[in-house]
């Protein structure tokens, strides 16, 4: 197996004109190829302009191969997934030119019915979101055996996914799973009919990072059981490096770098790799810092100059980049760059820290939360219930501070965030926010947070109304001054929501939270939704402003690494509780709690597969007695399950709170 | 499922006494007097007092309201001014061929809006020309459909029959024209009773027909967009199989709501119709109530078209939760 391998690495490296001459030299390799794209163009039609989705794409894909392809929207990463599906006519017709070779089979040759044939019995797809990739209407047990066919052989698929009681989730709807599980269902049902290749497309994007980890160690489980290849699709570098042997990486319909994952993360060669890796937020920084940001937007897909996509925002681009640049031996990648050995290294841009918190004079702005505990009452009938979402949060926020509220989904830390903004019944405690009326928030989906018929000059004006500017005049000021600091063109003023790039958007919702300068700042995971790149802009920005404007920000996310970014301290939050709390260094070098522990060891980072949690979170529904994460907890003790935990500070360090007795009680001994 | 039941009486009732008081007022205010439409122009006045004393109507306005009520709740809705029969009775005479009459209808609402929906989404010529047909004879007012099909249908083709209803057959005999002759086991009779529905049907049905099918195909292209039919089709499903595995069963819950306020609209065209069509049904009954103000016939038609409303409101909540787990009654 190894030397095949070896083999078809070799043969990747050749240029596509030896390839096939020595291609034939190879015994049998081309043949054992799993996946075989040559020169694909994928263009289509919307709205009357042309959309270069692909614009000429090579890709192979060996015998239990796991492939990583990576980029941002805009790549064409899941246009090329989807035409190895043979799926790409459904809604949108494009014109596709070059070779799909699938199992043998040329994509392009084959009717709809051997189309169907090839994907039921050779192909398997995984798609993002578990949640909405099941239909909703129909048991597990029968989605599964329109592919699998017997009841036996769908049981045996779930167990193979590790799906605990198979036979009774059978007649289980989907929406009775939870998201993790679903996901494995998801994967089981591509794997039925042992396929030679799965297509997942971002499986593990919209799950919590503990479910992620789980679902990445089934994915490499999968490949060693069943030897099945698996093209996994994914804007997460980490994700890539974690469970991928070979990454592609793609911009703007061509693939741009490729070659073993270690050695291309390692070693980067293309300048829009190199970018990528820099802008990234990751755990194992120290300090808040600015993140190295890529220039101008995303990739212009209907553009039809030629040359390479990436030179617009390429610091080394020079003339010769209007020629398409081909992929070229590298080292022990391939990487399309006309001045891929000229590149610096990674180390010649060094981090830039941010510079220290403007002073901002004591209790002007600080957020003191005590005891808040918010409660929902859902479901009629039967089946009526009490979420808990909060369950008593104790907080204080220094003026000027950087609170980061970190948490997997039903934790509670977005209805903190709406508690505070007064947006969220609170039914016990307080929140106290000296200079109130003086909260903005930013939400995840800027999109959605614009009022679609309103122009961005519109909204921010109405802000400005709202607080009492009445002169005209003034507010036109503030507005250009409000666009110039979060980096919005002055020309876009006039534009709506809808006509806005997602990056724009996110600039637009933070203007008007900046235009009239809020003491406290509020973000619900401003950046989940946002590439890379832009996301490295965003979260500059929210730091430029802090310092600028001396606010309080409050900022939730899921994600460790952001926190690190933007924060001096962290909260981590489990089912309506915090169970540790402390600095941004504290907690992400030296965390304490059980949870916290195993929240950074299901990160995925380069060199290591995350260590997965086992279980997910209970519901907010049903809280488990005592402390509420002993279901889960790796080192639990009997006496868990009876005595509810309080926040204690730790021995070791002030300021740093643990929500764990038996954790306390070790540190205060030694 | 209980609670659910028990929910949708409490609310029937609620929309009985509300329905009986606005009836009962509207005719109050209506100073329309059974007793002159009754006994005519010529009436003298000591046999309009008698009149009035034997209808109650001397009384004070609360005691008439109430012991309307009270009849009301012994199944007792009072004795028809014009014919002099228990409403009760009328009802039962007139209430099947209309009842009839809205299912035929009802059943090609549905049949038509679902071709509709499903010929929009798979495209094609037919598919265009059925959608203008339809159009066109869903904004012609439904008369205007009646009196065609007549003439074309009737006249000229003679394919259909032109007026009246079916006569059943054997002995039991509900009123119910197509089910009695089945149960007769008289198909040709069965099948008489459905060719004399079907025109008024058909002009009752269209406007209907269009609504849902058009609720019905937006919806449907909103699923055949989503995820779980992508799933669907990378497992290598036929697009045939995509669509009534996957795709209808997702689709028809804005169409059944649709259904449920056409089929409360659809009440209000059977009374024309059934004039046009000489269909003996309540619409006929309520049209020769109106003008001589006979309370007790409008009221009683009144409540049983709205206790109707709310069953057939009732059975789309529960055709949604059939069609969609996730929806608990």
């Amino acid at each position: 197996m190894m030397d095949q391998m070896r083999l078809i690495r070799q043969r990747q490296s050749g240029s596509r004109k030896t390839t096939s001459e020595r291609g034939m030299a190879i015994p049998g390799s081309p043949d054992t190829l799993v996946a075989a794209v040559h020169a694909l163009k994928v263009t289509f039609e919307r709205a009357g302009t042309r959309i270069f989705a692909l614009r000429g794409v090579d890709l192979e894909i060996a015998p239990s191969e796991i492939v990583a392809l990576v980029g941002e929207s805009g790549s064409g990463k899941s246009v090329l997934g989807l035409s190895l599906l043979g799926l790409l006519g459904h809604n949108s017709k494009p014109e596709i030119e070059g070779e799909i070779e699938v199992v043998g089979a040329q994509i392009g040759s084959l009717s709809e019915p051997q189309l169907r044939r090839l994907r039921r019995e050779s192909l398997g797809a995984v798609f993002q979101d578990p949640m909405t990739s099941l239909n909703p209407t129909m048991r597990i047990g029968k989605q599964l055996a329109e592919v699998a066919g017997s009841a036996e052989a769908c049981i045996d698929l779930l167990r193979s996914v590790g799906i605990p009681d198979p036979a009774r989730r059978l007649s289980a709807y989907p929406f009775e799973l939870s998201g993790g599980l679903r996901q494995r269902v998801m994967i089981a049902m591509a794997l039925a009919g042992s396929p030679k290749l799965i297509v997942a497309d971002e499986p593990t994007t919209a799950l919590d990072v503990t479910v992620q980890a789980q679902i990445l160690e089934l994915i490499r489980s999968v490949r060693d059981r069943f030897g099945t290849s698996l093209l996994l699709i994914t804007h997460d570098l980490g994700v890539a490096a974690t469970v991928a042997d070979r990454v592609v990486v793609m911009y703007g319909g061509r693939v741009v770098e490729t070659g073993r994952a270690e050695s291309l993360l390692r070693e980067p060669k293309h300048p829009y790799t190199r970018a990528l890796l820099r802008s990234r937020a990751t755990l194992d920084a120290s300090g808040p810092r600015r993140l190295t940001m890529l220039r101008g937007e995303g990739v212009d897909s209907r553009s039809e100059e030629p040359g390479c996509s990436f030179a617009p925002r390429c610091e080394l681009a020079f003339d010769g980049c209007a020629v398409t640049p081909e992929l070229e031996i590298a080292g022990d990648h391939r990487v399309a760059c006309w001045r891929a050995e000229s590149a610096p290294g990674p180390e010649a841009d060094p981090l830039v820290h941010a510079p220290p918190v403007v002073a901002v004079s004591k209790g002007l702005s600080s957020v003191r939360i005590n005891d808040v505990a918010v409660s929902f009452k859902v479901g009629r009938g039967g089946s009526q219930g009490t979420l808990k979402a909060l369950r008593g949060v104790t907080l204080d926020i220094e003026p000027g501070g950087a609170l980061a509220i970190v948490g997997e989904s039903g934790s509670g830390k977005s209805t903190l965030l709406r508690a505070i903004a007064g947006l969220a019944p609170v039914a016990s405690g307080g929140v106290d926010i000296s200079g109130a009326g003086k909260v903005q928030m930013v939400f995840q989906d800027a999109g959605a947070s614009l009022t679609p018929w309103m122009s961005v000059e519109e909204l921010l004006e109405e802000r400005l109304i709202a607080c009492g500017v009445r002169d005209r005049k003034e507010r036109h000021r503030r507005i250009l001054e409000a666009c110039d600091s979060v980096g919005l063109y002055q020309q876009l003023l006039p534009a709506k929501a809808g006509q806005l790039s997602g990056g724009q958007r996110q600039r637009a919702a933070l203007a008007r939270a900046v235009v009239v300068a809020p003491e406290v700042l509020l973000c619900d995971e401003p950046t989940s939704a946002l590439d890379v790149s832009l996301a490295a802009i965003v979260l500059n920005l929210i730091a430029d402003l802090r310092e600028r404007l001396g606010m309080t920000l409050l900022f939730v996310t899921h994600d460790l690494a952001v926190a690190r970014v933007v924060a001096d301290h962290v909260a981590v939050m489990y089912l309506g509780e915090i169970v540790e709390v402390g600095t941004t260094e504290q907690i992400l070098n030296d965390p304490r709690h059980p949870y916290t522990k195993s929240l950074i060891a299901a990160v995925p980072e380069s060199g290591h597969l995350p260590v997965p949690l086992k279980g997910e979170p209970a519901s907010p529904l049903s809280i488990p007695s005592g402390c509420s994460f002993h279901p889960r907890c790796p080192s639990a003790r009997s006496s868990c399950g009876e005595t509810s935990q309080i926040l204690k500070v730790s021995p070791l360090s002030r300021g740093h709170f643990i929500r764990c007795e038996p954790v306390v009680e070790e540190l205060t001994w030694r | 499922m209980g609670l659910f039941i028990l929910r949708r009486l409490v609310s029937a009732l609620g929309v009985i006494i509300a329905l009986t008081v606005v009836v009962f007022i509207l005719q109050k205010i209506s100073h329309t007097s059974p007793v002159h439409a009754l006994l005519g122009p010529g009436a003298s006045q000591a046999a309009i007092h008698a009149e009035t004393i034997k209808l109650g109507l001397n009384k004070p306005l609360l005691t008439q309201f109430l012991h309307y009520l009270d009849g009301l709740i012994h199944g007792n809705l009072g004795i028809s001014y014009r014919t002099r029969r228990p409403v009760t009775a009328d009802l039962i005479e007139f209430l099947p061929a209309t009842v009839e009459l809205a299912l035929v209808a009802l059943i090609l609402a549905i049949g038509l809006g679902a071709l509709f929906g499903l010929l929009a989404v798979r495209g094609g010529a037919a598919a265009r020309i059925f959608q203008v047909v339809m159009l066109l004879g869903a904004s012609t007012p439904g008369y205007l459909v009646a009196f065609a099909g007549l003439v074309f249908l009737y006249s000229h083709l003679h394919i259909l029959p032109a007026t009246g209803e079916a006569s059943p057959s054997g002995q039991f005999q509900t009123g119910f024209v197509i089910a009695d002759n089945l149960i007769a086991g008289d198909l040709g009779g069965a099948w008489d009773g459905l060719v004399h529905a079907i025109l008024p049907a058909l002009s009752i049905a269209l406007v209907p027909a269009v609504s849902i099918g058009r609720v019905f195909k937006s919806s449907l292209e909103g699923t055949l967009r989503s995820d779980y039919v992508r799933t669907a089709r990378a497992k290598g499903l036929s697009e045939r199989r995509v669509i009534a595995f996957h795709a209808i069963r997702n689709s028809v819950s804005p169409a059944l709501t649709m259904t449920g306020l056409q089929l409360g609209l659809m009440f209000a065209g059977v009374a024309v119709v059934e004039e046009i069509f000489a269909w003996p049904g309540i619409g006929y009954y309520t049209a020769q109530a109106i003008p001589v103000s006979d309370f007790p016939a409008i009221s009683g038609v009144t409540l049983v078209l709205g206790v109707g409303y709310v069953l057939i409101n009732a059975l789309v909540d529960i055709a949604q939760s059939l069609a969609d787990p996730r929806i608990k009654l």
